[in-house]
């Protein structure tokens, strides 16, 4: 009898222990399987937690995909065809790489030259290929040249170093980062130049630099330029000059034809991100100190952690995609420049990575579904996959932004439930609202955004709604407050007539 | 003539700015308790006018709030200036007490206090574009409390238009120097403290052991 009670007692026991952890399984926020925690900046600049936006999916070696392990790689594009191209530096050599990401389709490793001789790669550090003609661009890095190639690997162009007066020709020519735009023109990041990147025409020919970084405007450079307006030419030539920081990689929307450049520098926080169109000018320059990547540097043990972005990326839905080398973070803006989601870590697990070795970032998809991360410390690929929240915000992000407020407002009411701490849902809720009309609930979203100018021009239309609405009892309750004043002011002064003159008559009366 | 209760002296005092002090000072009118009443409004309209305005006009967000300065601002300073103001006047030959010149100085700051309270109230009607009615009001309150508060000097004080110039600019003197010495007296207490404190604990640790 004893044993039996005790042995049902031991049996749900156990039942309501298996439950338990069942429900607590259940119960794990999905960020759970990162090896970090996911992230976003609120209005005060303050690191609240958020829902992942993107999940590490898997890590693809170079034996994953069919060939020997990656040395050093040093780039990663996607084409017009989502076909990747991945440049390994140390194996010298470009891999053509499926869009699922699973197998090299083919491997460049040896060109043929216009006059048929076969010439070899030396430390490559980086490939474009251009979405209408299909030529391949590879910035041949140790070889002082670029090539230009057809997809079947004879080579159209060889640029070397330019023989133009505009060219400094004590400067070596390495180009670490290639790419083309829409007209032809060919763009060259190097490494020993402040002026920008070097740029050929499609004949191949130097046409001069594009996209400099602007100087930082601190204390030391204006008394600088001060000093060198009254200087002397004698004097000037002694004087320490004021060099922006170069930037360092770039990528072009081939939509709209806007080159963004990014600087990876630490001395400097102006031209981090530039956006600049064909003729020269940025875009960004408006927000020329904006904060990316991590607002703030965390100092650790003696050493500073600022974010270093490295690469670049721009996604087919305009989204702007940073990596960063110091945390191994990528940083997705949307084309506004406003934070979307952060990624990544520095460590060994999936979605973490080798800290100051990634390399490049790479996006696939209308809407950004996929994020692909080059890793030249581990010779990996990590890939990224949007989670729902992800593609609910960019979703929003993309009608937002494209002007259909009221048709962001389901998706951004969505995005609110699932995160409540989503600074840009509550700014969407309230331009939509106030594009229906509803300024009542405008006003609300913008004040929980803590967005005062929104809310002010959400309370004017409220106002006039309400003025036009009410003017009739408004007007009505001035007109009685009037009469009721002039009213008391009546009773007032015949009480008060009544008291002085009529003080003997008072007593005459009452007899 | 002028047999006015405690708020009907408030009144005349802020609508009469010329002669209404010397009135005040004839009759013996104003009480302290209606100073302590003003002072804890100027401290309300303080805090009124960075939280409660509309929210197109509030930049401070609420979590950064501390009452701190608030204090200061009305009370800190308010003390700092009575008695800068006795400690100068009574070199100055200024006739009044310690508690008359903080009644009058107390009864000037009305037009600015409510002036504060106007703004609160305007700005949950206007939207940012009309702002600049609230510089009217600001500009109107500020004017009226100056005027007031210079008469306030003169009058308790008995004292010529050029005396009064004088004694106020040295009565600003003297608050800087009242504020300055509160700040030293301050941060040696705090070391004193500290000091004892340390004291404390070392004598503690040893009985211990």
């Amino acid at each position: 009898m004893k044993t039996k009670a005790k042995r049902r007692l031991m049996q749900s026991a156990a039942a309501l222990c298996a439950l338990l952890s069942c429900a607590s399984a259940l119960m794990l926020p999905a960020s759970a399987d990162e090896p970090y925690d996911v992230y976003n900046y609120n209005y005060l600049g303050e690191a609240v937690p958020s829902q992942a936006g993107y999940l590490a999916e898997r890590s693809v070696s170079g034996l994953d995909l069919g060939t020997t392990a990656l040395n050093a790689p040093a780039d990663l594009f996607k084409d017009e065809k989502d076909q990747f191209y991945l440049v390994d530096s140390g194996n010298n050599r470009i891999l053509k790489i499926d869009s699922e990401f699973t197998e090299v389709l083919e491997i460049f490793d040896r060109f043929t030259m216009p006059d048929g001789s076969e010439t070899r790669l030396k430390n490559p550090k980086g490939v474009y290929v251009s979405p209408d003609t299909g030529l391949m661009y590879i910035a041949d890095n140790e070889n002082a040249r670029a090539l230009v190639t057809n997809p079947d690997g004879t080579v159209v162009m060889e640029i070397t170093k330019p023989e133009s007066t505009v060219y400094d020709q004590q400067l070596t020519f390495l180009p670490q980062k290639i790419l083309c735009d829409n007209a032809g023109n060919i763009y060259i990041v190097l490494n020993n130049t402040t002026k920008g990147a070097a740029m050929f025409d499609a004949n191949g020919d130097f046409i001069g630099y594009y996209g400099a970084n602007a100087v930082a405007a601190t204390a030391t450079v204006i008394a600088n330029h001060f000093w060198n307006a009254i200087a002397s030419e004698e004097e000037k030539r002694y004087r320490s000059r004021s060099t922006p920081t170069a930037f360092d990689n770039f990528d072009i929307d081939t939509v709209k034809g806007f080159i963004y450049t990014s600087t990876s520098s630490g001395s400097t926080d102006t031209d981090i991100v530039k956006k600049v169109n064909p003729e020269g000018y940025n875009l960004f320059s408006y927000m020329s100190n904006y904060t990316w990547g991590d607002l703030f540097s965390t100092w650790y043990s003696g050493t500073s952690y600022k974010t270093k972005i490295v690469d670049i990326d721009i996604g087919d839905d305009g989204s702007i995609n940073c990596l960063d080398a110091t945390t191994g973070r990528v940083f997705q803006y949307d084309k506004e420049a406003d934070l979307l989601f952060i990624m990544g870590a520095t460590g060994d697990q999936v979605g973490a990575f080798t800290a100051g070795n990634v390399a490049a970032v790479e996006t696939k998809g209308e809407g950004c579904e996929n994020i692909y991360v080059l890793d030249a410390g581990k010779g990996t690929v990590t890939v990224f996959g949007q989670t729902v929240f992800g593609q609910i915000v960019h979703d929003a992000t993309a009608k937002y932004n494209g002007g259909y407020y009221e048709e962001a407002l389901e998706p951004w009411l969505e995005v609110v439930k699932r995160d409540g701490n989503y600074r840009r849902a509550y700014l969407g809720i309230s331009s939509a609202y106030y594009n229906m009309g509803r300024y009542r609930e405008s006003m609300e979203y913008a004040k929980k955004a803590d967005a005062s100018a929104r809310y002010n021009r959400a309370f004017e239309r409220y106002r006039s709604q309400w003025l036009r609405e009410h003017l009739t009892q408004l007007l009505l309750g001035v007109v009685l407050i009037i009469a009721g004043v002039m009213l008391l002011k009546y009773l007032a002064r015949k009480q008060k007539n009544k008291k002085q003159p009529s003080e003997p008559a008072q007593t005459g009366s009452g007899t | 003539m002028m047999d006015l209760t405690q708020p009907q002296w408030v009144k005349h005092v802020v609508f009469h700015p010329f002669e209404g002090f010397e009135d005040l000072r004839w009759k013996k009118g104003g009480t302290l308790k209606y100073t302590a009443i003003i002072i804890f409004a100027l401290f309300i309209a303080l805090i009124a006018i960075d939280r409660w305005c509309g929210f197109q006009f509030r930049p401070l967000p609420d979590a950064m709030f501390s009452v701190v300065p608030y204090i200061m601002r009305s009370v800190v300073y308010f003390l700092a200036w009575v008695l800068g103001n006795w400690a100068i006047c009574t070199l100055l030959d200024g006739e009044g007490t310690m508690k008359n010149i903080a009644i009058y100085s107390s009864y000037a700051l009305i037009p600015y206090i409510a002036q504060m309270f106007a703004q609160v109230i305007l700005s949950h009607i206007l939207v940012r574009a009309e702002a600049v009615f609230f510089d009217t009001v600001y500009y109107v309150g500020i004017i009226w409390t100056v005027l007031l508060l210079f008469n306030a000097v003169k009058a308790v004080h008995q004292y010529t238009f050029t005396k009064t110039v004088i004694a106020i600019i040295l009565t600003l003197f003297a608050m800087l120097v009242i504020l300055f010495l509160a700040v030293l007296f301050l941060s040696l207490f705090q070391k004193v403290y500290v000091f004892f404190y340390s004291l404390y604990t070392e004598i503690l640790y040893r009985v211990r052991v």
